[in-house]
């Protein structure tokens, strides 16, 4: 899926080169086995699983007892529920986060790759983060964010700012929590960068200098398109994982914020699907989720494959 | 996929998927009869971890007592279980024991969750209803209309009322006489008293000690209830919020930080702070509930008490009594035995008395808990007061009288612009009330389509 164009063309690269390849050889037997295991868990536990979700947003399911098929009034409900769009907004909202932890891990990516001594502490120290439990964080940056004695206002007192009461209050909430999703993925994207960067060809540099290309310019026409395929991917995945955002917000501002302003959509459909019975409409909303993510995805494939950068 | 090959192989694939799924029949390892072989009974229940060993060991006691049932224990923590139990009932494999909150009772019975366990209690050798608290009873009879009469459908596992306490400490050192414990402060006391307690005690300029720090999603029912108001009628189906004596309490209650300025400022007013600020003894009142006394008694270092919650316009008290449930599968295929380990959880006199002993809940028999209010090693001195509200001025939430809650987080989502003070309590109510009853309208619809399966 990831680098489906890529291994495309290294098929038909091969093509050219090798006999057609017969399919039924003992060895692809042994790869479809092993493969069978992640296959056999998304469509236990994914696909079945999203089919009785479709269903149900067509029904009044309360959770507990039968479904009773209601047609579209799940969705017609949905789409004059304010809070819905408002949970809708918050989420691409909080996703601002995305471009801001790009460019941060890459310029640390850059930094670390220049050979700086101690690049292996600082890889570990940036990682911790991303290897730690959500839950465990988001508690430790409730108290961070206390307005009374939490961590960064004390900073922020340092220099005579008095902070706000970062999760009490409408207009710094969400950024509250963008500062938290920034620091805790920056040490996963960072590491992809370090990789993609580490494989730049050595030679394309010396050959740029050769013809005078300044060192903005060799970032700009070499490493920029080498770790584009990088770049692409961490987006993608980004967008598809900020869209789904909800431990942090559930640990950290357990009734969506103040006057419902750093609910996420997923926030929202688990307060519906548990905390109200409304499982069919919880699902028209996981639903109307789903499509979205979907269509932001193909958008991002269709994009990235006009810009197509090739190696050849 | 681009081949006939691997296609079968995905359908084959998918196939034994789903059938495997539908192959997840309904299996309960049990198979007793009572003819020696043994009953096999679930139970699912949440907890922090010293509550969690707290209740193993009365489990562990109640298979001593009854050698034919072993109990499989399921046991989340408290934020998962809510979901984890939902989870069990759509997949339809109800543990046959659980712990459920009062406000899900209506939801449950209508759709045929919870078994009507009234005949099984009357009948039982173990534990005698009137051990136990009347009102935490009562909590979990429904008649199919309203909550609170009727066929009982759970047994509360605790109690928690909600009480006020104060910082006794502050007050000699301010030398403010003492609150009564029986005579309610009025909202005037009230504040004179806060007033004299918000002080800047070492001179920088800067307050450092203030009077009460009061958190509006637990403490607002006690002003609200105890001015005669409340957010929903009698009938349970008309949202009231807009009564002149809800407006009047829910202004004073803002007042207290805009106008009279006898808490920390804004911005920390929803905060953990105030319990924080309480625990480093710089508030006057605040309130305690029985689950806060372990924590207190290692971390505070000043004398506390209760005292009653300052009475509005009926000159009466009034504070909230918090309760989670223990129900009965209705799938269950050992109703008896199910019933007798609810029974023995909720009320057994030797197990209660573990439970105390470990000190994460209040007494759920009368007998064991009169005992306990009464023992002077214990602090704080009055905790009659958590008696007098469980059985004279604490309420049930509103919530746990409707199908479902979403017309009163409604009434606390936009509520911080009054708690501010850049709203009125009038004005705030006439825009909630409308969305707030719409909201109940539509529960009491859900709950009536639920109904007609």
């Amino acid at each position: 899926m990831k680098y489906s164009y890529d291994i495309e063309g290294g098929e038909r690269r091969e093509a050219e080169k090798k006999p057609p390849i017969v399919l039924v050889s003992k060895g692809k037997i042994y790869a479809y086995l092993f493969i069978s295991a992640p296959v056999i868990g998304f469509l236990v536990f994914t696909f079945v699983p999203s089919l009785y979700s479709l269903y149900g947003a067509f029904t009044d399911w309360n959770g507990l007892g039968q479904m009773n098929f209601i047609g579209l009034d799940n969705f017609k409900a949905l789409f004059k529920d304010e809070y819905f769009y408002k949970a809708m907004y918050n989420t691409i909202f909080m996703m601002i986060g995305i471009p801001i932890g790009v460019v941060l891990s890459l310029l640390l990516a850059l930094a670390l790759n220049r050979g700086v001594p101690g690049t292996n502490v600082f890889r570990v120290i940036y990682y911790i983060p991303v290897i730690s439990s959500i839950a465990a964080i988001s508690i430790l940056w409730q108290w961070a964010y206390n307005g009374d004695y939490g961590l960064v206002n004390q900073f922020l007192g340092f220099f005579g700012i008095k902070g706000p009461n970062w999760l009490q209050n409408v207009h710094t909430v969400k950024p509250a929590l963008i500062i938290m999703a920034v620091w805790k993925g920056l040490g996963y994207t960072m590491l992809l960068y370090l990789a993609a960067l580490q494989s730049v060809p050595k030679t394309f540099y010396e050959a740029a200098k050769l013809d005078g290309a300044n060192a903005l310019q060799s970032f700009w026409y070499i490493t920029l398109p080498m770790v584009k395929p990088v770049t692409f991917f961490i987006i993608v995945t980004s967008v598809i994982g900020g869209a789904q955002i909800f431990t942090e917000i559930d640990v950290m501002t357990p009734n969506g914020g103040p006057e419902f302003s750093s609910a996420s959509i997923v926030w929202y459909i688990w307060q519906k699907a548990f905390g109200n019975f409304q499982l069919g409409y919880a699902s028209a909303m996981a639903v109307i989720l789903g499509i979205f993510i979907f269509i932001v995805t193909y958008i991002q494939f269709r994009l990235n494959e006009r810009s197509r950068f090739d190696m050849d | 996929m681009r081949t006939k090959k691997m296609k079968t192989l995905f359908l084959a694939l998918a196939f034994a998927v789903i059938s495997a799924l539908v192959g997840c029949s309904d299996k309960n390892a049990s198979v007793g009869n009572g003819n020696g072989e043994k009953i096999e009974l679930t139970f699912m229940f949440r907890g922090q971890p010293q509550e969690q060993t707290a209740y193993k060991n009365v489990v562990k006691k109640f298979e001593e007592k009854h050698p034919n049932v072993k109990v499989n224990i399921v046991v989340t923590s408290p934020d998962q279980y809510a979901t984890k139990l939902r989870a069990a009932i759509a997949g339809r494999k109800i543990p046959d024991v659980f712990y459920f909150n009062p406000g899900e009772l209506r939801a449950y019975v209508n759709s045929n969750v919870l078994l009507d366990i009234t005949k099984y209690v009357e009948n039982s050798k173990g534990v005698n209803l009137q051990d136990i608290w009347e009102k935490g009873v009562n909590k979990y009879r429904f008649d199919g209309e309203k909550v609170g009469q009727g066929n009982l459908y759970g047994l509360p596992k605790d109690l928690g009322p909600f009480a006020l306490g104060y910082n006794k400490t502050m007050f000699e050192k301010a030398g403010i006489p003492l609150p009564d414990k029986d005579k309610p402060y009025t909202w005037q006391e009230f504040i004179d008293v806060c007033k004299k307690l918000t002080k800047d005690t070492n001179g920088d300029g800067k307050l450092d000690q203030w009077g009460t720090g009061l958190n509006a999603t637990w403490t607002l029912q006690a002003f609200v209830w105890s001015n005669g108001a409340d957010w929903i009628d009698e009938s349970k189906t008309k949202v009231t919020v807009d009564d002149p004596k809800f407006i009047e309490a829910l202004q004073f209650f803002a007042d207290m930080q805009n106008k009279y300025k006898v808490t920390p400022s804004i911005a920390e007013a929803q905060t953990l702070d105030t319990y924080q600020r309480w625990l480093r003894g710089q508030l006057g009142f605040f309130p305690v509930g029985p689950w806060d006394l372990a924590a207190f008694d290692q971390q505070i270092k000043f004398e506390y008490d209760l005292i009653p919650w300052p009475a509005g316009s009926t000159g009466k008290p009034a504070t909230w009594v918090g309760s989670l449930g223990i129900g009965v599968s209705s799938m269950t295929k050992h109703p008896k035995e199910a019933v007798e380990l609810a029974l023995y959880l909720s009320a057994d006199p030797e197990g209660q008395k573990a439970l105390v002993d470990q000190r994460v809940q209040l007494p759920n028999s009368v007998k064991v808990a009169e005992e306990w209010a009464k023992d002077p090693s214990i602090k704080p001195a009055n905790k009659q007061e958590f008696l007098d509200i469980i059985n004279n001025y604490g309420r049930s939430f509103p919530t746990e009288y409707t199908y479902n809650g979403e017309w009163y987080d409604e009434f606390y989502r936009n509520l911080q612009p009054v708690l501010d003070g850049k709203m009125s309590a009038e004005e705030y109510v006439k825009k909630a009330k409308p969305k707030m009853q719409k909201l109940l309208d539509q529960a009491i619809e859900q709950e009536k389509q639920a109904s007609k399966k």
